[in-house]
């Protein structure tokens, strides 16, 4: 058997493995998202889409100041989001990498996966008692004779949200990725006269930088993208762009305008995975 | 450049316990300005942890340790001035060779350029001119060698610890490094302590040999001492191919002992430190370089008849291994080449004997 037959078996022999995966991608997300586009471009006449190719959706979505204030709400949010979560997590991450006993760091990422046990849905309503006029944040302040404040329906109830969805991922990942940090790498800084604290910076978030990038992503993602906490914590003010492309479908039919909006997420979060990715893996050139 | 009246390394009655298990027994050891120490013994006798204890990665749980007349129990790893070079030799690998070497003076907070200057005259200066801003997973096994080195000198330290750093390189680049290190050694004029479980590293640098075991100093000395005047068994099963021969004093003579044993009478020399009287038990050594190997009986004393079981051909050195009538194994190295003069054979009597002043006396009340 010559070198090249063999080569094309073994290719076979994969592909048949990889295939279904290769299917259902273009079934159910390559095709859906050429539809998308070409979706885009229909019209809307009597509250029925016409297919035909018209800029006349992008024209009206990408010149209304409402999209581009929810865009840059949506896109702030989600930033500030991840570096919030980012800063919470770190510490806790950090103490379960090395502070902790093997066992304690096992126990500690089964809890982690618990959260994901329940709909994310059913904790969003359960924030509803804590964060309301008379819950119980608002009776601790009133205590302290403060208060009461209004949670619920402004940025901070829809940053909560994001909190719950994202901070038991992001701890989970930070953990993996500081837990693979070479140990001698830490203690041959302190040898160097790097401190404790300095090390940190210096050894260990470069060593897990590709972890601690990859977790900031998902952060930003399901942030960027989510529904839930904006609409039910957030009172759906401001709009955030995945409101406004329910809101757009509800009103008069307009998929197409919804189209748009949402090919300029995934545009984003195309942009925003990309550079993330091609940093976290950058060899550091000086 | 020796100065023995300065012990710029002191251990006073120093322990360490991880837990229930002892690392190390009380041990005290100086360390003197500009010497070559090789502490060395098997895995698991405490030499890593000695060197962990002086670095400050490790706190003693009994005892002082002290470094140029300070007391160092409570200074933390990173306010001490005792660089080390790593077994894995832990080079950042997120950084250049440069930057590597310029991390230590970073955290003194030396600028930019003082650092850049220095990074390079040092990796220069081990012959690293071409791969200055070469990333790390980009250099050979002796290269990084070489950074791991520069990063922890650029300081200045008066003392470099080094963890068994040449046991990930191939024999020929260990020679090669083995001498980079003595010549490195001899122009900074500084102290180096050197762990290493290889008898041929620490004997071919060190200018005192630390023979560690079971977490307690067995014997410090030159390599020539430790070799030929081994104080325990230990040392002696350690270091070398010794013959190990039990047995007890039958009669004591001025300068000589005469000791029986189960494969027959030997004299050995009296030692000056140790005093015995008949009866007691008594155990000695003979260097299996020391004994000579006939087929007739030479009219000498201290011979035993014993029979060939197995040799082993290392190159220019072969070592034969015998059992005299009683079951006791003997060894002797011989030079390859004399070796055809007595043409082994297993079915045939052999006599294996030695001078008596190359038996030598080991001290049983010792540990080991």
């Amino acid at each position: 058997m010559t070198q090249a037959n063999k080569k094309r078996r073994v290719d076979l022999y994969a592909l048949t493995w990889r295939l279904p995966i290769i299917v259902w991608q273009f079934l159910f997300f390559v095709g859906p998202l050429v539809f998308l586009i070409a979706m885009s471009f229909f019209v809307v006449k009597n509250y029925r889409m016409v297919e035909t190719f018209e800029l006349a959706s992008w024209e009206r979505i990408l010149s209304r100041d409402y999209f581009w204030s929810s865009y840059l709400y949506t896109f702030g949010m989600a930033t500030f989001a991840t570096v919030l979560a980012t800063m919470l997590a770190f510490p806790a991450s950090f103490a379960l990498a090395f502070k902790v006993s093997a066992n304690t760091r096992r126990w500690a990422m089964f809890f982690l996966i618990v959260p994901f046990f329940t709909s994310y849905l059913v904790k969003t309503f359960s924030w509803y008692v804590i964060l309301a006029k008379t819950g119980v944040v608002n009776s601790l302040f009133g205590y302290l004779g403060l208060g009461p404040y209004t949670l619920l329906n402004t940025w901070i109830g829809t940053m909560v949200g994001f909190m719950t969805l994202v901070l038991p991922l992001l701890v989970l990942l930070q953990t993996l990725s500081l837990s693979q940090v070479d140990k001698n790498l830490i203690e041959a800084a302190h040898n160097l006269g790097s401190g404790r604290f300095r090390t940190i910076f210096n050894v260990i978030v470069p060593s897990a930088k590709i972890g601690l990038i990859v977790g900031a992503l998902f952060c930003f993602i399901l942030s960027f993208g989510d529904f839930v906490s904006p609409y039910y914590l957030g009172g759906s003010t401001p709009q955030t762009l995945s409101i406004l492309i329910i809101d757009t479908t509800k009103s008069g039919n307009q998929w197409p305008r919804a189209a748009v909006v949402a090919i300029c997420m995934m545009v984003t979060l195309f942009v925003i995975a990309f550079t993330s990715i091609v940093f976290a893996y950058r060899k550091p050139k000086s | 450049m020796v100065n023995p009246d300065r012990p710029l390394v002191q251990f006073k009655n120093v322990v360490k316990r991880f837990g229930n298990f002892v690392a190390l027994k009380s041990t005290d050891l100086d360390i003197h300005e500009g010497e070559f120490v090789a502490l060395m013994g098997p895995s698991g006798c405490g030499k890593t942890t000695t060197l962990r204890l002086l670095a400050g990665l490790e706190k003693p749980s009994e005892g002082e340790i002290t470094l140029g007349g300070k007391l160092m129990n409570d200074v933390k790893a990173h306010e001490r001035e005792t660089p080390l070079v790593w077994q894995s030799l832990a080079l950042f690998p997120f950084m250049n060779a440069r930057e590597n070497v310029e991390f230590g003076l970073k955290m003194r907070g030396f600028n930019a350029d003082v650092r850049r200057e220095k990074a390079i005259d040092w990796l220069e200066r081990l012959g690293m001119e071409e791969f200055i801003e070469r990333d790390v997973s980009q250099l050979s096994g002796g290269q990084r060698q070489r950074v791991a080195l520069a990063r922890a000198l650029v300081t200045e330290p008066k003392i470099l610890l080094l963890d068994e750093p040449l046991s990930a390189l191939d024999a020929h680049l260990v020679i090669r490094m083995q001498g980079v290190l003595s010549k490195l050694q001899r122009e900074l004029g500084i102290t180096f302590v050197y762990v290493t479980h290889s008898q041929s590293e620490a004997f071919a640098m060190a200018d005192r040999v630390v023979i560690m075991g079971d977490g307690e100093v067995m014997q410090i000395g030159t390599a020539r001492e430790i070799y030929r005047t081994p104080k325990n068994r230990f040392v002696a099963e350690f270091v070398g191919r010794n013959n190990i021969i039990s047995g007890t004093v039958t009669s004591a003579h001025t300068d000589t002992l005469i000791v029986n044993t189960a494969c027959g009478d030997f004299t050995v020399s009296k030692p000056d430190d140790l005093v015995f009287k008949q009866n007691d038990p008594i155990t000695f050594s003979v260097s299996a370089d020391l004994v000579t190997i006939d087929v007739d009986r030479p009219e000498t004393d201290n011979v035993v008849q014993c029979n060939l079981i197995s040799e082993e051909f290392v190159g220019s050195v072969v070592t034969l291994f015998l059992e005299a009538a009683d079951g006791t194994e003997l060894k002797v190295q011989v030079q390859e080449k004399e070796l055809q003069k007595i043409n082994p054979k297993a079915d045939i009597p052999y006599y294996i004997s030695w001078p008596t002043l190359s038996a030598h006396v080991l001290d049983a009340n010792l540990p080991g």
